[in-house]
């Protein structure tokens, strides 16, 4: 019998009753949208710096409140929490944390926006629990969403060969519930609880702290001296530059402020500062970068040295961690410091990574994608990555090379001075013989040559510490040409006697002798040095 | 639909605000000045942290023990708001297992060893299956094994069903060690007199409930090394109509002694420790007095 052959079925208009999203989805999109799982703490940080620039907007109405506006994330057995005194959640605003995907935020003014963030925590831990209330509600809110219940309860399902649509299965598995609490309290807690096993990097405040402070809206160190400079720098031209306090607890009870991950110890040259103009409105700008390289004490001052930005480590990638820019908008990283060599450098992109700094986007219309990974392909990601390619990559190739042509200026000079000054000792002691003259001066006479190859530099320091080596040389040459300051030579009769020559070979040897210092009457210095050798050959056979 | 009410019950009353604040205090203060240094804190409180907060300028770290997820959740908060969550160190599951098992639910370990312990344990202090007991007995071999002296704060509701076996059994051994140690024989009526004070069912549970804390107390902390001072047990009302009991303890851990320890305190002055009763604004005279033990001869 002929297999019954089915006829697809022409789909009609979905009807409006039709459900079209189903549960699994919920599981597969908050599984898969966070490859790396450290990103889902910046979601929340994102959603606790927005609560602050929110809380911010309206405090100065609140009378006597004096918290100290903050993030704090801390770790407790296998939850990790992430805590925000900002204006909070209203009771509206809790049935909301349900919906996957809807967000109030409007794009350009906060930096989170894609609604999802808030549930990030599902795709790494059992459950989630979020806690909060907004100044003047006397409630306490707390939304609750079991993960680990509906993954079970989808994977049952799904074995049965039940497909049961994403509303239901959220709603049986989340739950809220209120309680009475100080109307002037705003704040919201996030506790990400029963972490995987699988994800317990989260639980690592060194990695935490490091990850927050180079993602995050954060200020930088005390303890790094260009931070102040930058950081005037980057409120004067970027309009929401808003560093924030993140606060992390260790295990060991002490509360660690998270900064940026500079500080002096990585030996970085003062920084410098690009203007991506907006070529369609005059006076605006659509970034704004800052940027440093690796320094080294040079002539009592810390200079740019150039090469690939390294601070200290183990492993080349650990110590090249911080190279290369990295794309902030709101505060937050877009991409890594691979993004801006990716999209700007087109040739020599090596070089993108002889610096460090951030290029802060000040076009809030340039988005980046749901993985900030990048940013949306648009007309202002078009314009901006064209402007500053026209920018950045250039002023920093070129600057690399001065950079690389000053250090090496500087490197030839210092090797000829202490060449000089060996010479000078040597000729000061008079250590030096007559027939070394020859090598020597053919030896500094190349140095000097290689120094006048590098003739520019951009450095007046370094050019003055060239000049100086320079007048060290000439006076050195004219000391090195009066014979009085040199150790004599062996004398013709010094060898007869301790050759103990006959007479007729005494007669031949001052004959050939003779011969070659009237053969080098114009090179003194060649003749000598024939000489010695001779000396020494003579010497060798006989002595 | 509704969102429904959290219960946040079991937080404090104004009778347990006053020793929080003023007696308990006071004892911690002490402490604190005779170690020369921080306490660190080990207990069972609410998730308002109340004990926490209150004494947190004797404290260091503080290891807080919770069985219920939505009050850790909230204990968090608290800890949080009050810019303490740093020296929060909160372990997940239930005190007795944890102490007897060494780990919470997550396979967490307390910081031992601590200087103050406040076990406010929401019902009675004798169940059934002796956990209570036996959970206390190990925190006090723990703390011995680092040779830790420490102030243990013990808070219970008072539960007149308690009055069984264990403690019928309690009272019988007491008479036996008390006459043992009095070797005049004469003397002996008078304790066998106190003892069936204590074991007559009609009398206030809180008087038996002070002698059993107290005396397991001593018991347990002398086989331990420590020398145990106990305080008369303070009553009070709680929530709900319910009486609680309160103990504070110091344990001074002998160094070098290899024999069980004979505290100062005699088991004498133990007994006759007699009782408190607190209200809102300071001790009231109570109204469950209790006979005194003399061992004097009558002239």
């Amino acid at each position: 019998m002929a297999p019954e052959v089915k006829q697809p079925v022409e789909s009609n208009q979905a009807e409006d009753s039709e459900e079209l999203f189903y549960a699994a989805a919920v599981q597969i999109l908050s599984e898969d949208l966070y490859p790396r799982k450290l990103e889902i703490i910046r979601e929340y940080i994102q959603n606790g710096s927005d609560a602050l620039d929110d809380w911010l907007k309206i405090s100065d109405l609140v009378p006597g409140d004096r918290t100290e506006p903050q993030i704090k994330v801390s770790i407790q057995g296998k939850s990790i929490l992430i805590f925000d005194n900002g204006i909070g959640m209203t009771e509206d605003d809790i049935p909301k944390l349900k919906r996957i995907a809807y967000s109030e935020k409007k794009v350009g003014e906060e930096a989170g926006y894609k609604g999802i963030g808030r549930l990030a925590g599902i795709a790494v831990a059992n459950k989630l629990k979020i806690t909060t209330t907004s100044y003047g509600d006397p409630k306490l809110h707390q939304f609750e969403f079991r993960a680990a219940d509906m993954r079970r309860d989808i994977s049952t399902k799904k074995k049965q060969g039940i497909n049961e649509p994403a509303s239901p299965v959220i709603q049986r598995h989340t739950s809220m519930w209120w309680t009475d609490i100080d109307p002037t309290d705003h704040y919201t807690l996030v506790e990400i609880r029963e972490i995987k096993d699988s994800c317990d990097e989260l639980l690592d405040p060194d990695t935490l702290i490091e990850y927050i402070g180079e993602i995050g809206p954060v200020d930088f160190s005390p303890a790094f001296k260009h931070g102040t400079d930058i950081s005037e720098k980057l409120q004067h031209f970027v309009p929401d530059y808003s560093p924030k306090n993140v606060y992390l607890s260790r295990s060991d009870g002490k509360k660690v402020r998270v900064f940026k991950p500079y500080n002096d110890e990585m030996k970085m040259a003062t920084p410098q500062f690009i203007e991506i103009p907006d070529p369609d409105n005059a006076g605006e700008l659509l970034a704004y970068c800052w940027h440093s390289s690796n320094a080294e004490e040079i002539l009592g001052k810390m200079r740019p040295t150039g090469r690939i930005f390294q601070v200290e480590g183990e492993e080349i990638e650990e110590r090249r961690r911080f190279a290369g820019l990295v794309y902030k908008l709101f505060g937050f990283s877009v991409g890594d410091r691979s993004l801006p060599e990716r999209t700007l450098w087109t040739t020599a992109r090596a070089r993108a990574q002889w610096f460090t700094g951030e290029i802060h986007i000040i076009d809030k219309n340039v988005q980046p994608t749901t993985s900030r990974s990048d940013f949306i392909e648009n007309v202002a990601r078009a314009k901006l990555y064209g402007e500053a390619q026209r920018r950045i990559p250039l002023l920093l190739n070129k600057l690399a090379q001065t950079i690389s042509d000053n250090r090496k200026m500087f490197q030839d000079s210092k090797n000829i001075k202490q060449k000089l000054e060996k010479v000078k000792t040597q000729l000061k002691d008079g250590g030096i013989e007559r027939s070394d003259l020859k090598v020597i001066k053919e030896e500094l006479d190349k140095s000097f040559r290689k120094l006048n190859t590098r003739k520019n530099t951009s450095d007046k320091e370094i050019a003055a510490f060239q000049k100086e080596v320079r007048r060290l040389g000439e006076s050195l040459q004219t000391e090195l040409n009066d014979p009085k300051r040199l150790k004599p030579g062996y004398s013709v009769s010094d060898l007869v006697k301790e050759l103990e020559m006959s007479t007729k070979a005494r007669k031949v040897f001052q004959i050939v002798m003779e011969t070659l210092q009237q053969h080098f009457s114009k090179d003194s210095d060649e003749y000598h040095a024939i000489a010695a050798k001779i000396h020494k050959a003579l010497k060798d056979k006989y002595c | 639909m509704q969102t429904p009410k959290l219960d946040t019950s079991f937080d404090s009353n104004p009778s347990k605000d006053y020793l929080r604040r003023e007696y308990d205090k006071a004892i911690i203060s002490q402490w604190r000045t005779e170690l020369g240094k921080l306490l660190k804190y080990l207990g069972l409180p609410a998730w308002k942290m109340l004990d926490v907060i209150e004494w947190q300028q004797f404290m260091d770290r503080f290891t807080t023990i919770e069985r219920e997820e939505n009050q850790q959740h909230l204990m968090f908060l608290k800890a949080n708001v009050e810019n303490v969550e740093h020296r929060l160190h909160s372990l997940y599951g239930d005190f007795d297992e944890i102490l007897l098992t060494g780990r919470d639910s997550y396979g967490h370990t307390p910081d031992w060893p601590y200087e103050l312990v406040n076990l406010d344990y929401f019902g009675g202090f004798i169940y059934a299956d002796m956990s209570r007991p036996k959970a206390v007995r190990k925190l006090i071999q723990n703390q011995a094994g680092y040779e830790q002296s420490f102030l243990l704060i013990i808070t219970q509701q008072l539960r007149d069903r308690d009055t069984t076996k264990e403690k019928k059994g309690f009272l019988t051994d007491l008479g036996k060690s008390l006459k043992s140690g009095i070797l005049d024989t004469k003397l002996h009526p008078s304790v066998d007199q106190i003892i069936s004070w204590y074991a007559d069912a009609d009398i206030p549970d809180c008087a038996r409930q002070t002698l059993y804390m107290n005396y397991f107390l001593r018991d347990s902390g002398e086989a331990e090394h420590f020398d145990v001072a106990c305080r008369p047990a303070v009553i009070y009302p709680g929530t709900g109509g319910s009486w609680m009991i309160h103990f504070v303890t110091d344990f001074r851990f002998q160094s070098g002694v290899g024999h069980r320890v004979a505290s100062n305190q005699s088991l004498l002055e133990l007994i006759n420790l007699g009782l408190l009763e607190a209200r809102e604004l300071g001790f009231v005279k109570t109204r469950f007095v209790q006979p005194k033990l003399s061992i004097r001869k009558r002239k």
